[in-house]
């Protein structure tokens, strides 16, 4: 994991700082032991002289200089004094050293040990700091009761017996930005409400067993995208634990980090915590121009109360988080369905076992309420800090915003004040419950001077649409009010006060996207045409009632894959007819009159429901999911069969059977349909298809032909079991290419063999990406679903085409050698190349 | 209207060294009943230093001659004291400036600049049983006695007094801070060392900073 920058290995120093000059010399001999031979720069600052206890911030603050090369110093130190001499000596060291300078919390001998070796095999400074935090967990594990001793028996994936009772099984972190607050906060609400002891344990870097439980030490396990974690769980229900967490991993954690900024801080160059500013960068696309309006940070109050008694601040300090719950909550509904997660993560924080204990702690030893909870905030957050993800690290700015929240209804104040200002709103950072609460006819831009493009505050602003730019730097703090200033979102630029001629410049620009961004609306809504007339429909893949209308507001033609799942997970018995009637016909309602295609319930191993318990799978990908998984259960799919008839009685309706290999299986579910249907007859306007996501069935097209009047390609699925690459694996992500020419033969052998027979539509992924419409089109496909945000573009990129050149392209695209070549052709036929 | 010297504050910082070796003893036994018991011991090394490093050397502006007190009470103590009087005498030079003498006001808010470092340094709050506990009270009685129109040999006793009443209050207080919180409720019933000797600076200041000791 070790991230050297280019400039090759760093070289950090170690310094040592201990009342015993000779316990340090010692120490520092045991740890050269771990690595012969290489050279470390290790300074020792401790005794007042050979034989006398005490710590000097001037002999630390020389030490730091000594070591430090220009890739940093980790400061590992022993008590009392040495943390008060070592904090004076950073005051006394230039500035530029003082940045690399990480003090760091781990025991002495542990942690230089660790931090030599980590040292020692180039790892930066933020990495070194980790590694000795972590220094401690061995020790605690061997002595304790956690299961870091238990072996490893079972095979990633598979959950296992192991020693002392544990049940556990692994999973490899697929998120991008890995285990961090949000998929984390996931994980914590799965496991909470289980009779189990459950850890995770990141096997990748030896970090943990942490509790599953606690968000704050989830979260600062640091596991990162492509580590592999184990998850240890006793109990009750330890099996049912390590399947669910299994469970969620395999699915990303529920957590999309598609809607991450580009450009997000990772993608900056150099290693992880060497550029302090790196921006400014672009956190939220489009143009402001406007006056420069300061946002000052509410300060958060101290209150100074004296302590009463423990049981009276406890209480105190319950009634805060309270109230904050309830504030949060309010703020979340808010922000919409879409942003809940940014805020689900702060109410873990507030129920979070470890900080509240932390808190409980302090007022159980006499600190008043306000004190103790700063206290454990602080703790936290400098752990955060202290991590070496640049994106966990931003994460700390929640626990910051939290804890004020908390003060702030500690010393009786209002929760902070909403945002009312005209202009470019300009500020060091924002928090999220402001940035949620911006109004965008006001707020025209938003320039902060710290902050990160993934910070939760940036995913909120993007939501609202407003431009957006973070980590200026202080000096855009200076800037007088009312300065006008331009934020160019999409480059990640502030000006300011610039020429005339420059913001005239920026103005018609803005105005440009403005138009393109009308254009493309109203255009949307329209039929999209081929150049040679052909139509192509572009519907939408929708999961709720609320997709819907966003699909029928962008112009969808329809609604090309409605999934149900979300109907039937999370609760404890199935949803009746009734129920997913109302559903269905709400999103018939919300279409006005255009098809809808209904998926049946498409869930395996991976997405455990509670009223019908499965097995684990060993992959669920390959095992009972989707149909073969519905035909073990006739009465469930019995149920909602009925329901899509009923729906189907008023309004054009499409029924999609995912996961077929063979044609019994459409057969089987066509039985149960004219059951489901009874006393009447089928409806005559339901139109019955499957989704072809199994090879099998486009191979063998012509054998389902006879059953079924849709074909809906699902290529997600289908490129993963042509080209045998899980989706989301790290690893794959080049291999797993649906551009590959064998699954473009497969969608071109479905399309050619239904031809006049069934409709065929591709509903997955690729159909949203402008560059591959023209080989799709080509192959002789005619209906597209595609997430409702990228409706709009697909239908521009349909009115370019021409079906002819395309079937060419297309031909070629087939005889090529592989995906690359494939995208080659593409980008050398794209209109504007 | 009064000036405080440079002559003043050398011989304010005399005066302390010469009580802390005078309670050298004192000090250390009320750190073993609490602490580590080398207080006296390390306050007594520093003031040593001091000493040694003014004697026909020292700095002809206050707080020039402060911060030389600072660094070395920095590098010669050698437990916590050693940042927090360091840290101390540091602020109150910055303060001071490089000004050849300072009003009684000055003087006053250089004390309180000091006590501030204290408190960001150590993280200590009142009723934390420390030296805060002692120096923040002595500093407000200043402040306070000033403002009444006072004068600067009466708000130096206020503070002497003050910061006395303070060290006493620490006696049934249970440490939250340093090594004493490790003993939790056992360390109730001992004045705070830290805060006795902090007392003592104060107690020095009285004598000396009004021009006492000329």
């Amino acid at each position: 994991m070790s991230a050297p920058g280019a400039a090759g290995r760093s070289r950090v120093g170690i310094v040592v700082v201990s009342h015993s000059r000779a316990l340090a010399e010692a120490a520092v001999g045991l740890a050269a032991e771990m690595v012969p031979g290489q050279a470390v720069r290790v300074a020792v600052a401790a005794g007042l002289d050979e034989t006398t206890f005490g710590t000097d911030a001037v002999r630390i603050a020389a030490a730091v200089e000594e070591v430090d090369d220009g890739d940093g110093v980790v400061v590992l130190l022993d008590v009392g004094s040495a943390l008060l001499s070592a904090e004076m000596a950073l005051e006394m060291v230039a500035d530029d050293v003082r940045e690399r300078v990480v003090l760091s919390p781990a025991p002495l001998v542990e942690g230089l040990l660790v931090a030599t070796v980590t040292a020692a095999g180039g790892a930066d400074r933020a990495e070194v700091a980790a590694e000795a935090r972590a220094a401690l967990l061995a020790k605690e594990s061997h002595l304790g009761s956690a299961p870091a001793t238990a072996p490893v028996t079972a095979p990633a994936g598979e959950p296992g017996p192991a020693a002392d009772g544990f049940l556990t099984g692994s999973f490899v972190v697929a998120n991008a930005h890995g285990l961090h607050a949000r998929p984390a906060a996931r994980l914590v609400a799965e496991v909470r409400r289980l009779d189990a002891d459950v850890t995770v344990r990141d096997l990748t870097t030896g970090t943990g067993p942490v509790p599953a439980g606690s968000l704050s030490r989830v979260a600062t396990l640091g596991a990162l995208r492509g580590h592999e974690v184990e998850v240890a769980a006793r109990g009750p229900a330890a099996r049912e634990a390590v399947d669910r967490v299994l469970a969620l991993a395999a699915r990303s954690f529920d957590d999309d980090d598609d809607d991450e900024a580009p450009g997000a801080v990772e993608e900056q160059p150099g290693p992880a915590g060497t550029a302090p500013s790196p921006g400014p960068l672009p956190a939220s696309p489009g143009i402001a121009v406007g006056p420069a309006v300061h946002l000052p940070a509410v300060p958060v109050p101290v209150d100074e109360r004296p302590a009463g008694p423990p049981e009276h601040e406890e209480r105190r300090l319950a009634d805060a988080l309270a109230a904050v719950r309830r504030d949060v909550a309010r703020a979340r509904d808010r922000a919409g369905p879409g942003q809940a997660g940014v805020f689900a993560a702060h109410l873990l924080l507030l129920d979070d076992a470890e900080l509240t204990g932390a808190a409980r702690a302090g007022t159980g030893a006499g600190a008043p309420a306000a004190g103790a909870w700063a206290r454990a905030v602080a703790d936290l957050e400098a752990t955060w800090a202290a991590l070496p993800d640049p994106y966990l690290r931003a994460r700390a700015a929640d626990v910051r915003a939290v804890g004020d929240q908390v003060l702030r209804a500690l010393a009786g104040e209002a929760p902070e004040p909403g945002v009312d200002v005209d202009g470019v709103l300009v500020a060091d950072d924002l928090t999220p419950a402001r940035a949620g609460a911006l109004d965008p006819r006001r707020v025209a831009g938003v320039a902060l001077a710290g902050g990160s493009p993934t910070s939760h505050a940036a995913i909120l602003v993007r939501a609202l649409g407003i431009p957006a730019v973070v980590a200026a730097g202080a000096g855009l703090l200076d800037v007088a009010d009312g300065t006008p200033l331009v934020v160019d979102g999409t480059e990640g630029r502030v000006l300011v006060d610039p020429p005339a001629a420059v913001v005239a410049e920026y103005r018609a620009r803005r105005r440009e996207l403005a138009d393109r961004h009308a254009r493309d609306t109203a255009e949307a809504a329209r039929e999209a045409l081929t150049r040679d007339g052909r139509r192509v429909t572009v519907s939408a893949n929708v999961g709720s009632v609320a997709d819907a209308r966003a699909a029928a507001a962008t112009g969808a033609d329809g609604v090309g894959l409605l999934r149900t799942e979300v109907l039937f997970l999370d609760r404890d018995r199935p949803p009746t007819a009734e129920e997913q009637e109302q559903e269905y016909r709400a999103v018939l309602d919300a279409l006005a009159g255009r098809p809808v295609a209904i998926r049946t319930l498409d869930v395996g191993g991976d997405k455990p429901l509670r009223y019908w318990p499965q097995p684990a799978e060993t992959d669920p990908f390959l095992g009972v999911r989707g149909v073969r998984l519905s035909l073990t259960r006739p009465d469930l799919l019995r149920t909602q069969l009925a329901a899509v008839c009923r729906a189907a009685r008023h309004g054009p309706v499409r029924l999609l059977v995912p996961m077929v290999t063979v044609v019994e299986e459409v057969l089987a579910v066509r039985r149960l349909l004219a059951e489901a249907a009874a006393p009447g007859p089928v409806p005559a306007g339901l139109q019955v298809g499957v989704m072809v996501e199994v090879p099998a069935v486009a191979l063998d097209v012509e054998a389902f032909l006879p059953h079924v009047d849709v074909l809906s390609i699902g290529t997600n699925d289908l490129t993963q079991y042509t080209l045998a690459a899980a989706r989301g694996h790290p690893a794959l992500a080049a291999l797993a290419d649906p551009l590959h020419p064998a699954v473009l033969r497969l969608v071109g052998e479905t399309a050619s063999r239904a031809a006049g027979r069934a409709a065929v539509s591709v509903c997955g992924e690729v159909a949203a990406d402008p560059a591959a419409v023209p080989v799709l089109v080509g192959l002789g496909v005619r209906e597209l679903s595609v997430a409702p945000s990228a409706v709009a573009g697909v239908k521009a990129a349909v009115r370019q085409l021409d079906t002819g050149a395309c079937a060419e392209l297309a031909r070629r695209c087939l005889a090529a050698t592989g995906a690359a070549e494939v995208r080659a052709l593409l980008r050398a036929a794209a209109p504007d190349a | 209207m009064e000036q405080v010297s440079a002559d003043d504050l050398l011989a304010w910082i005399r005066e302390f060294a010469r009580l802390v070796a005078e309670n050298r003893d004192a000090l250390t036994e009320l750190d073993a009943a609490i602490g580590d018991g080398d207080h006296g011991a390390n306050m007594h090394r520093g003031t040593t230093a001091v000493l040694a490093a003014v004697d026909g050397a020292a700095p002809a502006a206050p707080g020039a001659l402060v911060k030389k007190v600072g660094t070395t009470l920095v590098s010669t103590v050698g437990g916590a004291s050693g940042p927090l009087y360091g840290t101390f005498f540091l602020r109150l030079g910055t303060a001071l400036g490089d000004a050849a003498t300072a009003s009684p006001a000055d003087v006053a808010a250089a004390l309180r600049a000091g006590v501030e470092g204290v408190v960001a340094r150590g993280r200590a709050e009142a009723g934390d049983k420390t030296m805060v506990d002692a120096l923040l009270p002595a500093v407000t009685a200043c402040e306070e006695a000033l403002a009444a129109g006072r004068t600067w040999a009466e708000a130096l006793a206020a503070a002497a007094e003050a910061a006395a009443a303070g060290r006493d209050a620490t006696t049934p207080m249970v440490a939250r801070k340093g090594r004493a919180s490790y003993l939790g409720e056992r360390s109730a019933g001992h004045p705070d060392p830290g805060a006795t000797s902090a007392a003592l600076l104060l107690a020095a200041a009285a004598g000396t900073l009004a021009g006492g000791s000329r």
